[in-house]
């Protein structure tokens, strides 16, 4: 059977992140979620398993350690993939390539099908993740499996062997279209998710999640990228409340404060 | 050293000189896209340009992947273009090399290189080192451009075709903005009772030469305006010179949209609004009441 794989990482939240007094972040102590981005992916991904009658499976690197921690958030982000229709999941978690980068995220979705022995026509991403927002993962895999490659696809379909999509770039929109296999990276026009179900969930709490170490793939990529320091933006504003007796008094300081930023010219 | 930027835009190789110029290092430019067109400007910020007149990303993607391979970059950088977070992913992978977006700096220490990157959607900043060879990628306008070099030799080259084929080109819709690109930006929020009210803070923008942008209500949950003017953490990320912020309350989900912003003007009748404490200029009073006033006076000004 033919078979479509989404990419689902279950990323740092960056709704909850906590700033030390010094500046910095620990990134140990901010929950994962499932990435708001592969939503849609998962979305479109079932939209297309359901028109096409193939199998989808989903594949999860785990980036952030240590597994022992974050094993519940990961398999929580699986989860909610199950739950929207996907048929099972492979998750690669081992505290040897985490924190990861996308290399070894790369690698590692790689060698995870290869020794499944998944071949898949199609596999889906979102166009980037919500905590490195870097856009790289799909385009590195497709760069290692040989595959085709289309990327921020606000619309998408598959017929005859042919991917066909509209990418959404700055100033114009193209539709192109490239044999199978492909990956296709979507961004969050292409669909609107809605939560999974009650008795969806349920039924995912069945579905197969096989869970595998990088001894168990027979070795993964290192990551290379080093992490020196994660630091919170400091919003240094001026913070001026402009005051005056009337609205025109105001009106005209604010025109002489931008005027002597610079970001106004009279 | 050997580093090559990769231009998408003319203003890039000005910019990516500026970056490589701290590098001691010998650099060259591969210009795609539309700095390809300008073969002539882009020249003469590097000692050699190549041009790829094209905007494929398997075209850009084969011809920096032959390029570090026959010329030995250690180094590659460019800007976060979209076509270009698309090639260079696959030059990353394919030549299993390291690679870094959204930074705003860069420095090379012996055989790697440190950056600073934006993070967890732009509300941290991450330094990481990774070894060269590695590709970086900047945020868009990270820098000035530097100043001019001279005249570079050109080499034209020829762009590889790909599987993909593109079918159709279609200009983003009329009313479908580039806010990435505005110098001022007005921003729009709850604080407005109708659509049609919108028209205050078009009339601003418009004498001010600047762009309209919203927050995800008005253009996910309201509709009153289109998606390409959503700023936020699922929308787009600006950097305009000023942002005026009429009737938003400064949500860290859409602030974290206008951070790179150099000056926000906060209007909200709310004192207490947390825009207030992320915003240089803050005048607390009603939108409906202030921006006549504020337009009026800029009229008189401008003579418009």
């Amino acid at each position: 059977m033919d078979v479509i794989a989404v990419l689902v990482k279950a990323s740092l939240n960056p709704d909850v992140i906590r700033v030390e007094p010094d500046g910095s972040i620990d990134v140990k102590s901010i929950p994962l979620k499932i990435s708001d981005i592969d939503r849609n992916a998962v979305e479109e991904a079932v939209r297309l398993k359901q028109k096409l009658g193939w199998k989808l499976i989903a594949v999860s690197v785990a980036t952030w350690g240590p597994i022992s921690a974050r094993m519940k958030d990961l398999k929580l982000a699986v989860q909610e993939a199950l739950a929207k229709g996907v048929d099972e999941a492979i998750v690669v978690a081992d505290d040897s390539i985490t924190p990861g980068d996308q290399l070894t995220t790369a690698h590692a979705i790689k060698t995870a099908l290869e020794r499944e022995g998944v071949r898949p026509k199609l596999i889906l991403a979102g166009e980037a993740t919500i905590d490195e927002v870097s856009s790289q993962v799909p385009g590195r895999l497709a760069a290692l499996l040989g595959y085709n490659y289309i990327s921020f696809a606000r619309r998408l379909e598959v017929e005859g062997g042919k991917v066909i999509a509209e990418r959404d770039l700055e100033d114009y929109v193209e539709v192109v279209e490239a044999p199978l296999p492909a990956v296709v990276s979507v961004t969050q026009e292409i669909n609107d998710p809605r939560p999974p179900t009650l008795l969806q969930i349920r039924r995912a709490a069945r579905k197969p999640v096989k869970t595998v170490t990088s001894s168990e793939l027979g070795g993964l990529e290192k990551p290379r990228r080093r992490i020196l320091e994660v630091r919170g933006i400091q919003v240094k504003r001026k913070q001026v409340i402009l005051e005056g007796d009337s609205l025109e008094e105001i009106a005209e300081k604010l025109i002489e404060a931008l005027v002597k930023e610079g970001v106004l010219r009279l | 050293m050997k580093v090559l930027g990769v231009a998408y835009e003319p203003r890039d190789a000005g910019e990516l000189l500026r970056a490589a110029s701290s590098l001691n290092a010998e650099f060259h430019i591969l210009a795609a896209g539309r700095a390809a067109e300008n073969a002539e400007e882009v020249s003469k910020y590097a000692s050699k340009a190549y041009i790829l007149k094209t905007k494929s990303p398997y075209s850009i993607f084969k011809a920096v992947e032959s390029l570090v391979k026959q010329e030995g970059y250690k180094l590659v950088i460019g800007e976060g273009y979209r076509n270009l977070r698309d090639a260079l992913s696959r030059v990353a992978g394919s030549l299993n090399m390291p690679m870094a977006t959204d930074a705003y700096s860069l420095e090379v220490s012996g055989e790697s290189v440190v950056v600073v990157r934006g993070f967890l959607s732009e509300r941290a900043r991450m330094k990481v080192e990774v070894p060269l060879p590695a590709i970086v990628l900047f945020t868009q306008r990270f820098t000035e451009p530097a100043e001019p070099l001279g005249h570079g030799s050109i080499v034209e080259l020829k762009p590889e075709e790909g599987p993909e084929r593109v079918v159709e080109v279609k200009p983003k819709a009329v009313g479908e903005v580039n806010l990435e690109e505005a110098e001022i930006i007005v921003g729009v929020g709850r604080g407005f009772r109708s659509k049609e009210d919108l028209k205050l803070a078009f009339e601003l923008a418009e004498l001010l030469g600047g762009q309209v942008g919203c927050t995800r209500p008005i253009a996910a949950d309201l509709k009153w305006l289109s998606e390409d003017r959503w700023i936020g953490i699922s929308g787009k990320r600006v950097s305009p010179k000023l942002y005026i912020a009429v009737g938003i309350s400064g949500s860290p989900q859409h602030m974290s949209g206008v951070q790179n912003a150099r000056i926000i003007v906060a209007v909200n009748k709310d004192k207490s609004a947390p825009i207030f404490k992320q915003a240089d200029y803050g005048v607390v009073a009603d939108l409906y009441q202030f921006l006549p006033v504020l337009i009026r006076k800029l009229r008189e000004k401008l003579g418009r």
